[in-house]
């Protein structure tokens, strides 16, 4: 019997190759797209998931109460792992870590830059981060040992064997020893790069993080095999108290913890508690996914109901010799099966296909896993899933017709199941205008961040790393590069303008109330910043050296002036740290954070001294290259054992908001997809009417219908499905779009023409989808239509 | 091998109200072959449908083999169907993906004979009716007459106990058309009960007995033999 069905079914692929085309790259393509899904949900949560003390390993995080808010996130003071340690029994081994530094090492002549890690010596005891040589426990033992990638090993020494033990040179300053050589990091590790610095060369650079008060650095734990985490979770939360002399009502911290292999997709703090994070997009994308393989499904059913009427006789006898309703149902759902089959196996082969693209749209290394059974497993269940989904209206369906009447070919379809399919295409179509205003909305957004005005020019500045010589010879580099043809302005800062991170609470001035403790973000800069970045100043000055009092002065921002509400501020005292100074100028504000949070007071202090920090070029537009090759050779010059590096502000700006353009490219391509899908499902539609509606059309035409009015009347119908469906889609979209937007603080409006453009395309493609069929039944010729009853 | 007593059978839609069996008593025995004639609408169709196990009546009694089946649910129904009636068309219907060969199988498929078997019996069944030669060609592939010999050997192959012939040379020309009437004959001379409705005189001719209904019952019966 089984026999039979399959022969059936594959002789009916292949007698209507048109619509088994359409039915299966309808199937593959959402398959195609959900396969991928798959694999990037997988690649996302199997983040971190490698390391074998995985369920014993947490992050600690601080959650600090001031001005009446809490603000969480993963920074700590330096010290906090070996307290941890030290205090608290059941935490077993504690590491500080410092993450994605990039520093200049050199060998011989061979100098290089590499990105990697500071850590305490727990760490390779911690981490599974097997080691090629050494051993974990003395890996970072002292202040001169380094470990280095195998990566990294063999660019330098030719091999790990030969690394080991070896001397390396780091920033010009100052020689480790490779005490260890790891293998290199897999993809799916958060902590990434090619050497871990020990951990009291940290403290060495970084005196600040030493203080209680200060934090910055990452600490992960490891708890001993039998401790329980709440306990530990209850004992940290106050461990503070004991150390930071800042503690008071009005400003104090807690610690928590979480699951190190858990903070990749949920980082996100509301309140201090933990609210999301990468896992938004997990889930946007797996609904994403769904919503295709419901659209592919839908297709399915549609095109082959579509069918039923070729197919009607065939039940017909099917029913007379003998056939039972459920053998029926049987057999139509083992021809959806075999389908589905056919479009796995295409679908695997355009995923296949797209992969390369999709990582590199992605950033990501994602491969087949085609030796690992359960992804087989998978695919089958998926397969078998699809089959079952997609057959199961058909077959309920075509089983359920009358023999006698599909034999003597007087079928009537009962306006139940017509409403049915109807509402089918109706759902479809929700579907991809949702997508497609989402789509809409998310580029918008992305453009706006990419066009809105940051209050400070980001366009033709340049950053220049202040490392090696650099540090000592800024100011010569700066009159110097003042000589070369193009370039405007040089100034220096901590950190960079459009991403000022360090924050405090140690801001004091005339009149403020002593029982709260409010932020400040702070920087130190350079003489001419506002110059150089364009920022506009509104009361008072930029610091400049024609003032000697400038070391005492500060910049504030107008959201600090609120805060501070200074009536006439300059001038007026303002002591930050310790250190008692006056207001010289007060710029406008401007955005140095992510456009997802509000723009926070801000303090600039004058350091022209300090030993790190990023140099500031302001160049001209049309003299870019002329700008750029003598800043090269200025840096050699001044620099010689540091490649010259730079980075211009835009690209740098727009690495902040690159999971938004990923994410843009990608609902983009699935929005495309959903809608082609849809319309392929329209056209099922389309000719099923136009089949049923051979006799009508024949009949009006015989009166006098004029092929346009045919056209007319059978277009119509289904741009009022359309139609319906935009008027569902509209309030949904709206609703997920403004949910989405609400993550940024600056946001672009959900403005009307989005959704006229969204439903104007729908209309126009599904126009475009049914006019073929609908022109091919208007132009029929009446007495062949008419006759066939 | 049929009894039926006071059969009715009416088709309602919203406004109209037809009455396509009104009250009907007839019998059929065992290898008989029995004609019914009668102008359009006059219900020969539905009556062929209830013999046929394929609709069910609205009242009265249809005793098949000295069972009542008139409220047989669809499940008994097509379980007594696919073991004793055998249907022959106007329109042949056979199934255009399946070959003349596996077209004749498929009866035997539904109830469920092994394979070996069915080969054996499918062929003798073509060679019957002559079209064994044609056997791995598809319907469309036939002439009329070839097709509704298919369709009679599709209709035999289980051995049923009753044919049911809806004007089986509708749309044949007469040679093929007596061609089918002449293996109809044959098989009734072989032992299998017949009931054809026709609209043929000639056709009817080959038959034991006519039956002539008007508006839904039975108005004479012309004994031939």
């Amino acid at each position: 019997m089984l026999k039979n069905y399959l022969l059936v079914a594959w002789r009916n692929l292949r007698r209507n190759k048109v619509f088994s085309f359409i039915n299966i790259t309808g199937l593959a393509l959402g398959l195609a797209c959900s396969l991928l899904i798959m694999l990037w949900v997988q690649d996302e949560k199997s983040m971190d998931s490698f390391h074998a003390n995985g369920l014993r390993l947490y992050n600690i995080y601080e959650r600090q109460y001031y001005d009446g808010r809490i603000e969480a996130g993963y920074y700590t003071p330096g010290k906090l792992a070996e307290e941890l340690k030290r205090k608290i029994p059941e935490i077993e081994r504690a590491a500080d870590i410092d993450l994605d530094e990039r520093n200049t090492f050199q060998v011989g002549d061979k100098i290089l830059k590499e990105d990697g890690n500071f850590a305490s010596e727990d760490f390779f005891s911690m981490f599974s981060f097997p080691l090629l040589q050494g051993k974990a426990q003395n890996a970072l033992a002292d202040i001169s040992s380094i470990a280095i990638s195998k990566k990294m090993a063999v660019q330098f020494f030719g091999s790990p064997e030969e690394a080991f033990g070896k001397t390396i040179r780091y920033e010009n300053k100052k020689d480790f020893k490779v005490t260890a050589v790891y293998n290199d990091i897999p993809q799916n590790s958060s902590i990434k790069g090619d050497f871990v610095l020990n951990w009291f060369q940290y403290l060495e650079e970084n005196s600040w993080a030493k203080e209680w008060g200060n934090n910055g650095p990452a600490t992960s734990i490891m708890l001993r095999a039998d401790a329980k985490p709440d306990a530990v979770r209850n004992k940290i939360r106050k461990f503070l108290d004991d150390y930071n002399k800042e503690q008071d009502k009005t400003f104090h911290i807690e610690l928590g913890m979480q699951l190190f292999n858990q903070q990749y997709l949920h980082s996100d703090f509301k309140n201090g508690e933990i609210v999301g994070g990468r896992i938004e997009y997990v889930k946007i994308f797996s609904i994403i996914a769904v919503f295709i393989m419901v659209i592919a499904c839908i297709n399915f059913m549609n095109l082959t109901t579509a069918r039923s009427v070729k197919r009607a006789k065939e039940i017909g006898v099917r029913k007379v010799v003998g056939a039972m309703r459920g053998v029926l149902i049987r057999q139509f759902i083992g021809e959806a099966l075999l389908l589905s089959f056919f479009a796995t196996v295409i679908a695997l082969i355009i995923a296949s296909l797209m992969l390369p693209m999709f990582n590199s749209l992605t950033s990501k290394q994602i491969s087949f896993p085609f030796f690992n059974p359960v992804f087989w497993v998978e695919i089958l269940g998926l397969t078998i899933l699809t089959g079952i989904v997609s057959g199961s209206y058909p077959a309920l369906f075509l089983s359920s017709f009358n023999p006698i009447r599909v034999l003597k070919g007087s079928m009537k379809f009962s306006s139940g199941a017509t409403f049915f399919r109807k509402g089918l295409v109706v759902f479809q179509f929700v579907l991809s205008v949702m997508l497609i205003i989402g789509t809409i909305m998310i580029s918008k957004q992305v453009h706006f961040i990419q066009t809105t005005n940051l209050g400070l020019d980001r366009e033709n500045l340049v950053y220049i790393p202040i490392e090696g010589d650099l540090s000592q010879n800024f100011n010569l580099f700066k009159d110097e590069a003042l000589n070369i043809p193009g370039v405007t302005a040089v100034s220096r800062m901590t950190g960079s303008p459009t991403e000022i991170g360090s924050n405090t609470g140690g801001v004091d001035w005339d009149g403020k109330d002593p029982s709260v403790r409010p932020m400040f973000s702070q920087a130190s800069v350079g003489y001419d910043f506002a110059k150089t970045v364009h920022v506009k100043m509104v009361q008072g000055r930029d610091f400049s050296k024609d003032y000697g009092t400038d070391s005492v002065g500060y910049i504030i921002n107008e959201a600090a002036l609120r805060k501070i509400g200074y009536k006439d501020p300059i001038g007026k005292r303002l002591t930050f740290w310790g250190k008692k100074g006056a207001i010289v100028g007060v710029v406008k504000d401007f955005h140095f954070a992510s456009l997802r949070v509000a723009i926070e007071p801000l303090v600039l202090r004058l350091r022209d001294k300090e030993e790190w920090g990023t140099i500031l070029v302001k160049i001209e537009t049309a003299k870019t290259k002329q700008a750029m090759a003598g800043l090269e050779k200025l840096g050699k010059e001044l620099n010689p054992k540091f490649p010259f590096n730079y980075q211009f502000a835009d690209e740098n700006f727009n690495k902040m908001y690159r999971s938004e353009q990923v994410i843009d490219k990608l609902s983009t391509s699935f929005a495309i997809l959903a809608i082609f899908i849809s319309c392929l499902g329209l056209l099922g539609l389309a000719m099923f009417t136009a089949e049923q509606r051979t006799k009508e059309i024949g009949i009006r035409k015989v009166l006098g219908a004029s092929v346009s009015g045919v056209f007319g009347l059978l277009s119509k119908e289904f741009l009022q499905l359309v139609f319906i469906a935009f008027v569902i889609a509209a309030p949904l979209a709206w609703w997920a779009v403004s949910k989405w937007l609400q993550d940024y603080t600056y946001r672009t409006d959900i403005s009307w023409w989005v959704f006229a453009v969204a439903g104007i395309a729908a209309l126009f493609i599904a126009l475009l989808t049914v006019s073929f069929q609908a022109i091919k039944a208007a132009v029929a010729n009446p007495v062949k239509s008419l006759r066939t009853e | 091998m049929i009894k039926i007593s006071q059969l009715e059978k009416i088709y309602r839609t919203e406004e109209v109200e037809t009455i396509a069996l009104n009250k009907l008593n007839m019998e059929v025995n065992d290898g008989e072959f029995v004609a019914v004639m009668g102008p359009s609408g006059c219900g020969k169709s539905t009556l062929l449908n209830i013999l046929g196990l394929l609709d069910d009546p609205d009242a009265g009694s249809f005793m098949f083999n000295n069972i009542e089946v008139a409220h047989f649910n669809e499940r008994k129904r097509a379980d007594l169907r696919k073991h004793n009636i055998g249907f022959v068309f106007q329109s042949f219907n056979l199934i255009d993906e399946l070959t003349v060969f596996e077209n004749v199988e498929l009866p035997l498929i539904y109830t469920g004979v092994k394979s070996a078997d069915r080969k054996k019996r499918v062929e003798a069944v073509l060679d019957k009716v002559q079209i064994m030669h044609r056997r791995n060609h598809y319907p469309q592939q036939l002439s009329g007459g070839q097709q509704q010999r298919v369709a009679v050997a599709r209709a035999v192959v289980n051995n049923p106990k009753l044919i049911l012939a809806d004007e089986p040379t509708g749309n044949l020309d007469s040679s093929n058309g007596n061609e089918v009437m002449q293996l109809l004959t044959e098989l009734n001379e072989q032992g299998t009960t017949i009931v054809m409705v026709t609209h043929s005189e000639h056709d009817a001719r080959y038959s034991h007995r006519i039956i002539r209904m008007l508006d839904g019952q039975t108005v004479t019966q012309n004994i031939l033999i």
